[in-house]
């Protein structure tokens, strides 16, 4: 077993899941999508997207991509968040929701990605 | 830039890691724990405030509590959070500070820069690969002539001293091992404004081996290499585009040329040293016997070139290897005496050791013998100028001047160096010649050189070029000023090279084929005013018939009819 692989694997599933669990619900609810989940899944990301630095294969610039794109989306949900809370000074209503939910789709489209090139990965592997 | 930005996040990935954490966990921390405003309501701080306030925190900024003052579990936390943030940053900024310093990265970089700006570069240029005494010497040369260069040096203290020295035009530097090809590539010997290649390492194997590296890397690059011993010379001629100077060679050929025909040495030093310099005076070695001190494969060269111009000669060998801790003079293969009775009957010595110190030494005992003796001697160093100064010698021999010398020679023109073989080979009736066209024509300073090709292709050559025009385009009407003629440009056609057939001196009658490719030998801005005649065709018709053709075609028009 490497370690090495064990955290990568999980750093990568997690950002996954977190974007995941924010994701979920209905779209415009502002009920159901909270703050400390898109937190959670930018840190996470954050943290994904620094594992992948520095590995040189094709495979690895691939990964890197899928989460750079990832960190594009969630960054510019939670940017848009912080400008109607904290700037705008407005209650959070269901289209800025909507916005800041379809977002993390996108990242979580591009975490998918991220998890099926880390599964392929794993199943080339003839040992 | 990938390879070292790669480096340079993967170094950095544990430091970086650890600091998103340490945000994480603070702004979290911040976000659960339950603060009060003013009216004492509970209320949480949002995501963007707890960012701001850990962000001005762990930076050590510290702006105060907001949006509220803070409750003591929101200061506890926060004392927590400072010292996880400042840790993280300093580790954080230790890393990089420590990658900033470390040699490899420093190296990767330098090696970066340096190739970018190589292949960057607009103006042709000259790589010289080997920056000791030669190496110095040929880049100051080439610096004052105007050329451009990129220099290559293993030793790296020594190519940090390029920095300080004063060059006219900055040369590129890089600290490495010519040998290898890519460091050879990233210097530019693919390049398409790389001129040459010279090859001046420390000693033939090396040389070798960057010659033939180089000329394997760009077949087409012309490659001009130091080599000592006739079996590097013979190992390198083989290929087509690798020339050798071998400055022994050159400095004994020198010698027997002037005891031979000092005309013919005259003429070859005054075409090949620096334009705009002062014509050289002959040496003047006195005849008779000689004997040449030294070891290894420069004293042989003194021998043959002295047999060759019917001198007697006798080869004292030293044997320099270190014996009791010290240099010891002693001879090989001779007795104390022979050499004594030798020294008595000779009219001049070579002293060429490695040594300047024993050079100094073999000098001054032979003066005690025979103190009207011609010497010539070695400097081996450069730093031992004043040393050798004291010897007082008649001719010094420094390998850097000659080499050097013989580098921008064979830089100057390839067509040059095809003349100078002409005078080499002539019976001294050429030299004599070209002396006499040199003096009427060109003064007696060292002229510039220049190459005139006369191709069809320019515009300016093509009707005049034409079969059918009379009288047929002659080297004499490129010699006429354009600009108040009949006055002539101050130069002599040295050379012209027709289809791989070559002839010196051609006379000024001589018709012109498209093709053809003159040298010419002049005073500055003779080619300036030569290049006149390839832009467009009205310079050339003027100085062929006094008259100014139109250049609009309306007034062509109304030539013609008029005619």
């Amino acid at each position: 077993m490497n370690l090495e692989k064990v955290i990568f694997g999980f750093f990568v599933i997690f950002a996954c899941t977190v974007n995941f669990g924010f994701f979920i619900g209905d779209l415009g609810d502002v009920g159901s999508h909270d703050a400390g989940h898109l937190f959670a899944a930018l840190v996470v990301n954050l943290i994904a997207l620094v594992l992948k630095f520095g590995d040189r294969t094709h495979l690895g610039a691939t990964h890197l991509a899928t989460s750079m794109v990832a960190m594009l989306q969630l960054l510019t949900a939670s940017l848009v968040w912080m400008w109607h809370v904290n700037i705008s000074q407005l209650a959070m209503n269901e289209g800025t929701m909507a916005t800041i939910v379809s977002l993390s789709g996108g990242a979580l489209l591009a975490n998918l990605i991220s998890v099926i090139l880390l599964i392929s990965e794993t199943l080339r592997q003839t040992r | 830039m990938n390879d070292v930005l790669f480096v340079i996040l993967r170094r950095l990935r544990r430091p970086l890691i650890a600091l998103i954490a340490a945000y994480a966990v603070s702004v979290w921390g911040l976000v659960l724990i339950p603060g009060v405003d003013e009216q004492g309501n509970i209320v949480h701080l949002g995501f963007f405030h707890a960012l701001y306030f850990i962000s001005y925190t762990a930076t050590t900024i510290g702006f105060g509590e907001i949006p509220y003052t803070f409750t003591d579990p929101q200061r506890a936390w926060t004392v927590v959070c400072v010292y996880l943030c400042v840790v993280a940053w300093a580790y954080t900024l230790g890393s990089i500070f420590h990658l900033s310093q470390d040699q490899t990265l420093r190296d990767a970089l330098a090696r970066r820069r340096f190739a970018r700006r190589v292949s960057a570069r607009q103006d042709p240029f000259v790589l010289i690969v080997g920056y000791g005494q030669s190496g110095i010497t040929l880049a100051r040369m080439l610096d004052r002539m105007g050329q451009h260069m990129v220099l290559v040096e293993i030793r790296g203290e020594r190519a940090a001293s390029i920095e300080i020295e004063e060059y006219q035009y900055s040369p590129l530097f890089l600290a490495a091992d010519g040998r290898l090809p890519d460091v050879l590539v990233d210097a530019g010997v693919t390049h398409r404004k790389c001129i040459a290649m010279v090859a001046l390492a420390g000693d033939d194997d090396t040389n070798q081996s960057v010659a033939i590296c180089g000329t394997v890397l760009n077949p087409s690059l012309r490659i001009i290499t130091r080599v000592h011993t006739p079996m590097a010379q013979a190992n390198l001629e083989s290929f087509r585009n690798i020339e050798p100077v071998n400055p022994f060679q050159s400095f004994a050929n020198n010698i027997r040329l002037d005891m031979g025909s000092p005309e013919r040495l005259r003429v070859i030093e005054w075409l090949s040293g620096l334009p705009g310099g002062a014509c050289p005076e002959s040496l003047n070695l006195p005849k008779g016997h000689w004997v040449v001190f030294g070891s290894g494969s420069f004293p042989e060269y003194f021998v043959a070139a002295f047999h060759d111009a019917g001198m007697t000669c006798t080869l004292a060998e030293l044997d320099s290897s270190q014996q009791g801790g010290g240099m010891v003079l002693q001879y090989k293969a001779m007795t104390r005496e022979t050499v004594l009775a030798e020294i008595g009957k000779a009219v001049g010595i070579v002293v060429c050791t490695d040594s300047d110190a024993l050079n100094l030494a073999t000098v001054n005992r032979v003066r005690l013998i025979n103190p009207g003796i011609y010497v010539v001697i070695r400097q081996a160093h450069a730093a031992n100028a004043s040393l050798i100064d004291a010897s007082m010698a008649n001719l010094r021999f420094i390998q850097a001047n000659v080499v050097s010398h013989k580098v921008r020679q064979r830089l100057t023109s390839p067509l040059l160096i095809r003349f100078l073989k002409h005078l080499d080979e002539d019976s001294g009736e050429l030299a004599r010649q070209t002396a006499a066209l040199l003096e009427q024509h060109a003064g007696d300073k060292v002229p510039f050189m220049w190459v005139f090709d006369c191709f069809a292709s320019y515009v300016g050559l093509r009707e005049a070029l034409a079969p059918e025009v009379d009288p047929p385009l002659t080297i004499g009407d490129l010699l006429i000023n354009p600009e108040k003629p009949p006055e002539r440009i101050p130069a002599v056609p040295l050379l012209l090279l027709r289809n791989r057939q070559e002839i010196a001196l051609p006379a000024e009658d001589t018709r012109l084929l498209s093709g053809d490719r003159i040298l010419f030998a002049g005073q500055r801005g003779g080619k300036e005013l030569q290049r006149r005649f390839l832009l467009e065709p009205s310079p050339l018709t003027y100085v062929r018939t006094g008259v100014e053709p139109p250049r609009s075609w309306v007034f062509r028009r109304f030539l013609s009819r008029d005619g």
